[in-house]
């Protein structure tokens, strides 16, 4: 027995030792000139947010093949160090620390959810390499309750309070709604703060909120809540959640004979969303970062069907843009200095996909970015859903 | 190799998770109890010490403590209802006490709900977890070698006998629950001070099951095994960060090897002493290979 | 009153499923006294394998739902031989069966994401989507499907447990595994025979449940709640599996409706403990005493 014991023991050392020579090789490089500057990624490729996550991993790969091919950047080629995280906000700050301290990275892109990026403001201040979150939409990642700043935060998308007040706008003002229900997710931060700015808007507006459900992140079942709002007999359901409960209680709340319209935000865009339920969602509304069709946002569809088969995930067009602005800072800055590069992200001007892309100073949000209203609509040439873009709408 | 500032981080993790192992080894290692809603008392550790010290003002030390001591009234309190139910019975029941917590702290808007409370002082460091993990273990090895100790053990071997001879037994449960729910609180509450944030998603089920995972593969009743196991397994995660997607299936893996080829864990039973340095150096010296293997492991993290 | 009829039938809807998966589970606690929470993992296995038999082969609904429970049922078995078997030779303490569970759901589930990969899959549409509707109430065909199908599978193991021999020795076995192995009975055996009908379930249930709602790796996760409603019933009784299952539905479905939707499952598991108070074994356990 004790044999056997210490031979699993040796296997286990042999095995770490292996380890820590594969992550001794990939680090101690220097910043020499002709080094490859490093870009860092964390998000999530295991856990239920890995869908969104590979998608995202998958984009800055492809685009740092794309700048490399056209012969990088200052000269140098460009190298992506992309970590896992689980969706897990203890993962995330022992991925940050591995990326700033041992693979030395320039900056780092993502992550794709809030808890993670408000995880990690500590360690990027205390080494000095900002962050660039794609669709994490809570306010206190850049600012702070007080109004300060977090100095390594920045983010390319748009904020809950802004996406709510959106969605409340719009179904107040232009779809003049007056009767409103909710049905969230208790457990998903994302699903909270969206209903809170909704909720406040939408009564400052004159509409009334006539019933709140919630479910729990794993909830496959919503018709209880359902029924319960089916007979507060509202106008519209808000449904600020992602993709899969948005498909399954979409399609609950049809069989249960609900009519009202259905919104969301952008957490719905997906083509699985279509083929699970379609029909269902016929004519309702998202508030979303930007509008498919635009003639800037194709190319880059086509782009990463053709390169890994599958319709990007809306996280795609996210990352993009955060990773135009990174290049732009760091042509800016003229060199890989993580510093040099923090200071010249709210310098730059970027037009990406989804926009034109000005990282205010105060805020460090993306600045005058409007969302793109959109209704999802049978084309019936095609015979296929789609979103069919309505209008850019900013709240005020 | 890796750099310290990364190294570091993972170190504190190891201290956070081992101080919820030490409580948790008592539990179902000395005491024969298996708690899946360990993530819950963790929790309230977490959320009651970060706001002592956001809101109140309150230094970090007495926070822990604050932390703690909330984390037991609570197990006082489920402890009560649940410690005379047997088995898998008692197991479901905190599995239910995990996610209750979870739920309550998402309702509740004044602890951030589910969106978490961000900006809590970082106050944890490498030393004062060192500090606080020697201040536990030193603690933890005095309480079993003590009389209610050995008690306890004997209610993990023999309940109906251990009755019968006139053990308490309720009342030994209810102790080891309490101490180790005491523990998961201060671990808990190092982590909020460690991350600057927390989220009810964060004390999901699967944390609990992580630490009890620790426990075991570390080696049941042995807190070296603890010690062991809390390292190990904090690092393994990070070691097969290059395997990506894969990591996690080689971490489930590894468990079930380990529980059928060597279910009583590394160490299960034996402890690091002075003792069994001395004699393994001496068996050393006579024959290779045939080592006893709890020193050589006791002397790396002792 | 239609509104409590129409939740009255969505609880009853949604305990259905975890009777499903309860009773998989409850049989291998009554044989094997620990908590298989592996189950999980097979049933998430089952709803990709009946999800793959329909797109890939030409395969009726019917066709790729024996696939599906054979195929989970060769799991189950393969998980058995790999995880449990070893630990049964040595006479483990349920605690390491209790594990060495939690190793194996853990692996399957990962092992899912990194081949198969984490998006949500959807099975094609087979069955009318439009519900029942009588008055304002709505049942789903899918409901009644499932419903038909879970009491066709459970009166099919019934039938086996008190029917034939095979049952005769797993009944035996559920008393004293020791007392059967010694009249003769090779519990190795049955216990094989367990784990696959057990597994079995699990493909049907997930393939079931594959259909109702949709696919992705996590769906052991649900399970949890389906463990929940065995304890609820008393660990070990296959009617009580289903009583405490569809007990639960109705429980969560009426606290969500008439009390607080956020706050559900607390009430859900403060009444859980409620029960285990007044009785440590559940509705319908069986009470077992220490024997020293």
């Amino acid at each position: 027995m004790k044999r056997k014991v210490s031979l699993f023991i040796s296997i286990m050392m042999v095995l770490l030792l292996a380890l820590t020579g594969c992550g001794g090789g990939s680090s101690g490089s220097g910043d020499a000139a002709t080094d490859p500057i490093k870009i860092g990624w964390i998000g999530s490729l295991t856990g239920d947010q890995a869908p969104w996550g590979k998608c995202e991993s998958q984009t800055v790969q492809m685009l740092i093949d794309e700048t490399n091919a056209a012969g990088g950047i200052l000269g140098r080629q460009l190298e992506l160090v992309a970590l896992d995280t689980k969706g897990d906000a203890n993962e995330a700050v022992n991925a940050v620390k591995r990326l700033v301290s041992q693979d030395k990275v320039c900056a780092i892109l993502g992550p794709n959810a809030s808890a993670q990026a408000l995880a990690i403001t500590g360690v990027l201040e205390s080494a000095g390499v900002s962050d660039i979150a794609t669709v994490a939409t809570n306010p206190k990642i850049t600012v702070n309750d007080d109004g300060s700043v977090n100095e390594y935060n920045f983010r390319v998308c748009f904020t809950d309070p802004y996406q709510g007040a959106v969605a409340a706008g719009y179904a107040a003002d232009i779809l003049k709604y007056k009767k409103a229900a909710i049905l969230y997710d208790v457990a998903s931060d994302y699903s909270q703060g969206f209903m809170q700015y909704f909720i406040e808007t939408f009564e400052a507006k004159g509409g009334t909120i006539v019933a709140k459900e919630a479910f729990k992140a794993g909830d496959t079942d919503f018709r209880p809540q359902l029924t319960k709002i089916k007979k507060a007999d509202p106008e519209v359901i808000l449904m600020p959640y992602y993709y899969k409960e948005v498909a399954l209680s979409a399609n609950q709340a049809r069989d249960l004979g609900i009519k009202a319209t259905l919104m969301g935000g952008d957490g719905w865009p997906s083509d699985t969303l279509f083929e699970m339920a379609g029909n269902s969602l016929e004519g309702s509304y998202v508030v979303n970062h930007f509008d498919y069709n635009d003639p800037d946002v194709k190319p880059l569809t086509e782009a990463y069907i053709a390169k890994y088969g599958t319709t990007p995930e809306i996280n795609c067009y996210m990352v993009h843009d955060a990773y135009k602005v990174l290049l732009a800072a760091i042509e800016k800055a003229g060199n890989a200095d993580p510093q040099a590069i923090t200071d010249a992200l709210t310098q730059v001007e970027v037009k990406g996909v989804t926009g034109t892309i000005k990282l205010g100073e105060k805020t460090h949000n993306p600045e005058g970015k409007e969302a793109a209203i959109q209704k999802i609509q049978l084309n019936p040439e095609t015979g296929e859903f789609e979103y069919a873009f309505m209008q850019k709408y900013g709240a005020n | 190799m890796f750099s310290w500032f990364y190294i570091e981080g993972i170190l504190i993790l190891v201290g956070i998770n081992l101080m919820v192992v030490l409580g948790l080894s008592l539990l179902t290692g000395f005491t024969g109890l298996f708690s899946f809603g360990h993530a819950g008392f963790m929790a309230i550790g977490a959320y009651v010490s970060a706001i002592c010290t956001m809101n109140f003002g309150i230094p970090f030390y007495a926070a822990l403590l604050l932390g703690g001591i909330a984390a037991m009234v609570a197990s006082l309190f489920i402890g009560y209802f649940t410690l005379n139910l047997k088995g898998d019975y008692f197991c479901i029941a905190t599995l239910g006490f995990g996610e209750a917590v979870r739920l309550i702290f998402d309702n509740l808007q004044y602890f951030g709900g589910a969106r978490g409370l961000p900006g809590i002082p970082l106050e944890t460091t490498l030393a004062k977890v060192v500090i606080i993990n020697i201040i536990g273990i030193a603690a933890m090895a005095f309480l079993i070698k003590s009389r209610h100790g050995r008690n306890m053990i004997a209610v993990r071997e023999e309940e109906l006998a251990s009755q019968a001879i006139g053990i308490n037994v309720f009342h030994y449960k209810m102790t080891s629950l309490a101490i180790s729910a005491l523990y998961a609180g201060i671990g808990g509450a190092l982590w909020a001070h460690y991350l600057g944030f927390i989220q009810p998603l964060m004390f999901q089920l699967t944390k609990s099951t992580e630490m009890t995972i620790m426990v075991i593969f570390g080696g049941l009743g042995s807190i070296t095994g603890s010690v062991v196991g809390a390292f190990i397994l904090t690092f393994l995660p990070e070691l097969l960060r290059e395997f990506a997607q894969w990591r996690l299936v080689v971490y489930g893996a590894a468990v079930i090897i380990i529980m059928i080829t060597r279910p009583q864990g590394m160490l299960g039973g034996m402890e690091f002493s002075l003792k069994g340095i001395i004699r393994f150096f001496r068996k050393f010296g006579k024959k290779k290979g045939q080592s006893a293997i709890n020193a050589p492991e006791g002397g790396a993290e002792g | 009153m239609s509104v409590f009829l129409q939740q009255l039938i969505n609880g009853l809807s949604i305990g259905s499923i975890y009777a499903l998966m309860a009773v998989g589970y409850s049989l291998v606690y009554s044989i094997l006294n620990f908590s298989n929470f592996a189950h999980g993992g097979v049933i998430m296995l089952g709803a990709y394998i009946g999800l793959y038999a329909l797109h890939l082969l030409p395969m009726s609904f019917l066709g790729a739902l024996v696939i599906a429970a054979f195929g989970a049922g060769l799991i189950a078995v393969v998980l058995e031989k790999v995880a449990y078997s070893p630990l049964r030779k040595r006479n483990a303490p349920s605690l390491y069966f209790i594990i060495s569970a939690m190793g194996a759901s853990i692996f399957l589930e990962n092992l899912v994401i990194a081949t198969i990969g984490p998006t949500f899959k959807t099975y094609p549409q087979i069955f009318n989507p439009i519900p029942f509707t009588f008055g304002s109430i709505s049942v789903s065909r899918i409901d009644v499907l499932m419903f038909v199908i879970a009491a066709i599978s459970l009166a099919i193991l019934v039938f086996i447990i008190e029917k034939t021999k095979v049952g005769l020795a797993i009944r035996a076995c559920s008393y004293s595994s020791r007392g059967s192995n010694l009249m003769g009975v090779n519990v190795n055996r049955i216990i094989f025979v367990i784990f696959l009908l057990g597994g079995m379930l699990a493909g049907i249930a997930g393939m079931l449940f594959g259909m109702k709602y949709t696919v992705y790796p996590q769906i052991g996760v649900i399970t949890n709640k389906s463990f929940i409603a065995a304890v609820f019933g008393g660990l070990g009784s296959l009617p009580g599996a289903v009583v405490g299952s569809l007990l639960l539905g109705l429980i969560e479905t009426l606290s969500s409706a008439y009390i607080a939707s956020q706050y559900r499952d607390l009430i859900a598991f403060t009444l859980l403990i409620v029960v285990l108070v007044i009785r440590p074994s559940g509705i319908m356990g069986k009470i077992t005493e220490d024997k020293a």
